[in-house]
Order: C-alpha cells, then structure tokens, then sequence
C-alpha cells in the first residue's frame, strides 16, 4: 500500500510504503513543514515582547490561536483561554523556558509545574489514588480550566467519564445504591467523591429528550437557548422581571409556559467547593448524609446559564426557600431534606384525627363502662 | 341471651387482612424513617427502610389487587359488601353515627348485625369504601410510580412531576395511617374488646339472637321508620 501526502505550502511530499513509517516519520515532517510556515508566515518572534506586561499573550495567540497555523496540540481557543485566570498571568509564566527565538527554536523543557501556585491541591490530590493515573492536565487543560462554580455538573462528570465507563459506574453504584440511575443523574461525582461538605442545588436548561434514561441528560448550549430569548440575554428567559434574581414564581411560570414545552429545568446537586481527595468517604454510603441532612442544608439553589465562551453563569434563586424552588422544579425531590414543613403539618393533622376515636371515645366509653355492664 | 355462631370471614378474607394490616403497619414505620431520617431511626440504615418501604408497599399492592380480583370475580360481592345501599345512605348511616357517639354510651348494643352478605354497617361500608377505592389506589399507584422514576419519566412527569407524586403519597399515606388506628380501636368495641378481633383471626363470629336486641332505642327508632 502506498499513498503519497502533499503538503502543499511546504511543497515537497513525503511517499511511504507502510501505515507505520507513515505515521512517525510523516508527523515529524508535518511538524517540521508547519513551524517552517508559521516562521516564514509571521514576523519573528522576536518582534514581540514576551513577558513583560501587556501584549505578551497576543503574541502567543497571534499563531496558537490560529488552527491554520499550528498543530492541533499546539492550539489554544482564544476565547476559552483569555477566561481562564491563567491567561491573567501571560504565558510566560508558565512556559518560563519560551526564548525570543521561538518558533525557530524549540522551547525546554519548562522548569514550572501546577503545584508552584496550586500547592494544596497537587499535595491534597498526590495523597489520592487517581495521582497515579492521571496528572493535573488529565482533567484540567490550563488553557481552559473554569472555576467548579462555571461549569456545569454535567461538565464535571464528563471528567470521569474520560476514564470511567458510565456502563461500569453504574453497575458498580447499582450493588447498594437504589435508584442508580436517578442518582447518578442528579449527583455531580465531585459530590460524593471529594471531601466537600456543603451542597447547592444547581439548576440547568435541559433538552427534554422522549428516549434513554435522565442519566445523561443534555444541556441547552448559549446558541440554542438564544432562539428562546429571541437574542435577548439567556436570563430573562427565566427573570422576567429583570433583577438578576430568580423568583419562585418565574421558576413556576417558565415551566408552565407552553412554549418550553421542548426544554426542563434540570436540577443536580453540586459541591460548593470540590475538593481533590478523589475517593469514597466512609460517611458517604450513609444515605442520610444527604437524605437525612434536613431542609436546612439545601436552602441555596442557582440556575446556571450557558454564556458564549461555554461556561456558566450562576444567577441566584429566591434563598431560604431551596425546598419551595425544587417544588417549581417538578421533577426534583430529595426525601428526607427537601420535605415541606407545611404538608408535615397537615399530615400530622390527618394522624391526629385518627386518634380522636382511641382518645376521646375512649375517655368517654371509659366514664360509661358502668352502663354496658 | 341466645347467641349463635357465624363463619364470617373465609380463610382468604383472613389471610389477606393480616397480611395487609403487617404491610401496613410496616410502611407506616418505614415510611416515617424515609421522611423524617434524623429524627426515626427504628429500622436501622435509611438504605435498609428503603429496602423494606419498596418490599412491602409491593405485598400490599399485589394483595390489594387480589383482594380486589378475589372480591369482584371469584365471590362477586365486592358491590354488596362495599357499596352502602339507599338505605344505608338515608338512615343507616345516622343510625351508625347515633350508636357510636350516643347511644353506646348507655349500654345500647350495635344496631348492626354483621352476617357474611351483610358484614359491615352502613359507617363502615362508606369508611371502607374511601379507603379501598381512593386511599389504596392512589398510595399504591404513586408508590409504584416513585419507586420507577427511571423507567416511568415519562408518566412523572405527565401526572405532575415527582413534587406532586410525593405530597399524594404522602398525604395518602398519613389518611390511612390514621384509618388504622380508629379502624383498631373501632374493632374493640364489641360486646367484649376481643369480639370483633377474634372472628378476624378464627373466622367464626358469636352473634346474639336478634330478638335480644330488640328492646335497644336505636331497634325502635328502626321499627318506626319501616312502618
């Protein structure tokens, strides 16, 4: 078998008889023949000031943030990146070891590592047992890292799933979990698998989907919810009032409105902060670490709205009422936390007059016992 | 006093009560540590409530649907026994309500006389009626549905969501378990606490004569209203 590959701009081509030969050596070639384009394309590096101040991650950008012009392991989204917070940082930071040759001259090995600012978390996380099979980049990619609050628990569960088969996690879950499925719909992993102590019910806009279970269920992107809002921000699909809060009431109205009828508030609970202790807590197969944390625990829910870039922004919703808010949301419940005091009320009314007979007739058939003898 | 024995509760009607009245009592218990896990603790882990809660809600769903094939299509007399007749609803009921919370008191015995086609009084037959045709149902059927939320979304969601699933149950739930404990004390007060509780577990019933009876206000009050 034969084929040959042209690389037109570098103009000379590269003819291997075997797929083996083919994918080393034409690699090397490719790569060779790209950063010869990008030197003779752009203007030196050099002509740029790498690493001090404004302007340095442009220059970066101006060939990593172009797919024509590097590799696809070399590119960096430019939106995605400039939201990171390491993009506050430059480059350079990082890739301490890039020298004004660069693209001519290949960068060291860089001398920098996430722990020089992340030092808890590297130390927190190499105590775990995941520290042996994936590095920091094999969740994080630090040109598009978000913070837990701005992505989605969806998200975040797609990070296990890299390595983690959702045929294998259910199975494993389904051993002593009732209602798998439904759990680990609702649950962010993090949740349960990070030492994280404090949970909030994160709402997202889900595509109502007539088959497959609601384990995967698909969120909304910034693109599709805009034919919603007609081009409005996302919000006000859901704040109709404009406040930046979100009223029981719009929660109630926006799930009421025929024309949403396609899409559902999807309610997940996530941790406020995950940690990266990433292994099961002997309180977690307790059942009331959730079910039996009263409706204390779960006054705080957000609706989290997709933004452009593919991130999320959280929007408040009415506080102290988290129970009242998952009520609006109708196919949300967590028994045992998300239990309405009122409905206790009136349940216990209903008791109460079950023991009006044993009580009252009693007291009264025990005052009259001489008549029936 | 003549008194005479009846066999008012075939061997199915029995096994079926006790049955219901154990799955019963256990889902009230259960169901109790499934709502309120911090505070009721009986049943050990809140997993092992769960367990039972599903187990027996599923007993006295299936034993509600034989009671209810065994009823309506073998013996056929679901309609006799259950639903309260014309006069039942016009006098009977009064009569019922007088006994218990008037005349009982002066030592007037029960102006029902329970035979196997006539087994409850027009109270109970109204009570029970509520209970087998609302009550159990709509505990059964949400029961069912909150314990297939995966394959049953879709009907979830259809019926109200999950929400409303869970106050009907709930709701329903407290109805019945309010029903037990009147229904209990109720069947203690025959002509001694154990008269009506015996036959349930023996079958046969001690009934006095009906000529015995009829010095009792309530007979009277009867006796005027057929002339």
């Amino acid at each position: 078998m034969s084929r040959t590959y042209l690389n037109l701009k570098g103009g000379f081509a590269v003819k291997h008889g075997y797929r083996s030969l083919l994918t080393k050596q034409s690699i090397v070639m490719v790569l060779f023949s790209v950063s010869c384009i990008a030197a003779g394309d752009q203007a030196r590096a050099a002509d740029y000031s790498f690493g001090d101040g404004t302007g340095k991650n442009e220059a970066c950008i101006a060939c990593h943030g172009n797919q024509t012009k590097v590799i696809s392991q070399n590119y960096i989204d430019p939106k995605k990146f400039g939201h990171t917070t390491h993009a506050k940082f430059g480059c350079t930071t990082c890739h301490d070891t890039i020298t004004s040759d660069h693209p001519a001259v290949k960068p060291g090995a860089r001398t920098t590592s996430c722990g020089d600012c992340h030092g808890d978390t590297v130390s927190q996380y190499s105590a775990s047992i995941h520290a042996k099979n994936a590095p920091c980049s094999g969740c994080h990619n630090p040109h598009r890292v978000n913070s837990s609050r701005e992505i989605a628990a969806t998200e975040m569960n797609k990070q296990c799933a890299a390595c983690h088969s959702n045929i294998k996690i259910t199975a494993s879950h389904a051993k002593w979990l009732p209602q798998t499925e439904l759990h680990l719909g609702a649950i962010a992993c993090v949740t349960c698998h990070s030492k994280a102590e404090n949970y909030v019910i994160s709402i997202y806009i889900a595509k109502r989907e007539s088959t497959g279970p609601d384990t995967k269920p698909t969120l909304l992107t910034y693109e599709e919810l805009l034919k919603y809002s007609n081009g409005d921000n996302l919000q006000y699909l859901i704040d109709k009032n404009r406040d930046n809060y979100i009223s029981l009431d719009e929660l109630r109205k926006f799930n009421r409105d025929p024309s949403n009828k396609n899409i559902y508030l999807k309610a997940m609970m996530t941790p406020v902060k995950p940690t990266h202790s990433f292994q099961t807590f002997d309180n977690r197969w307790d059942c009331t670490f959730c079910h039996g944390s009263g409706p204390e625990i779960m006054q705080t829910s957000f609706l989290s709205f997709p933004e452009q870039n593919g991130t999320f922004r959280q929007v408040a919703i009415e506080k102290g009422a988290s129970m009242d808010a998952l009520r609006a949301i109708p196919n949300f419940y967590l028994m045992g936390s998300t239990r309405n005091g009122v409905l206790n009320g009136i349940g216990l009314l209903i008791i109460a007059g079950g023991m009006v007979m044993p009580v009252g007739h009693g007291f009264l058939r025990f005052l009259t016992r001489k008549n029936r003898k | 006093m003549s008194s005479k024995m009846v066999y008012l509760q075939p061997i199915a009607v029995r096994i079926w009560h006790w049955l219901n009245a154990l799955g019963i009592v256990t889902l009230c218990i259960s169901g109790a540590q499934i709502r309120f896990p911090e505070y009721v603790t009986i049943l050990g882990s809140y997993r092992s409530a769960i367990m039972l809660h599903n187990t027996a809600g599923i007993v006295v769903a299936l034993s509600f649907s034989i009671w209810f094939f065994y009823y309506k299509i073998v013996a056929n007399t679901l309609d006799d026994i259950y639903i309260p007749k014309g006069s039942d609803l016009t006098t009977g009921l009064f009569r019922q309500v007088v006994f218990y919370f008037f005349s009982y008191f002066f030592g007037a015995p029960n102006p029902h006389h329970a035979t196997p086609e006539n087994k409850f009084n027009p109270l109970q037959k109204s009570a029970y009626l509520a209970i087998m045709f609302v009550l159990m149902p709509f505990v059964s059927l949400t029961g069912i549905l909150l314990m297939n939320m995966g394959p049953m979304r879709e009907i979830v969601m259809l019926v109200g969501g999950l929400t409303l699933l869970d106050t009907i149950h709930f709701l329903t739930a407290c109805s019945l378990c309010a029903f037990i404990f009147t229904h209990v004390y109720l069947a203690t007060l025959g002509s001694t606490p154990m008269a009506y509780i015996k036959p349930m577990w023996t079958g046969w019933e001690k009934v006095e004569n009906h000529h015995d009876a009829e010095n009792s206000l309530v007979d009277r009050s009867q006796a005027e209203h057929s002339h």
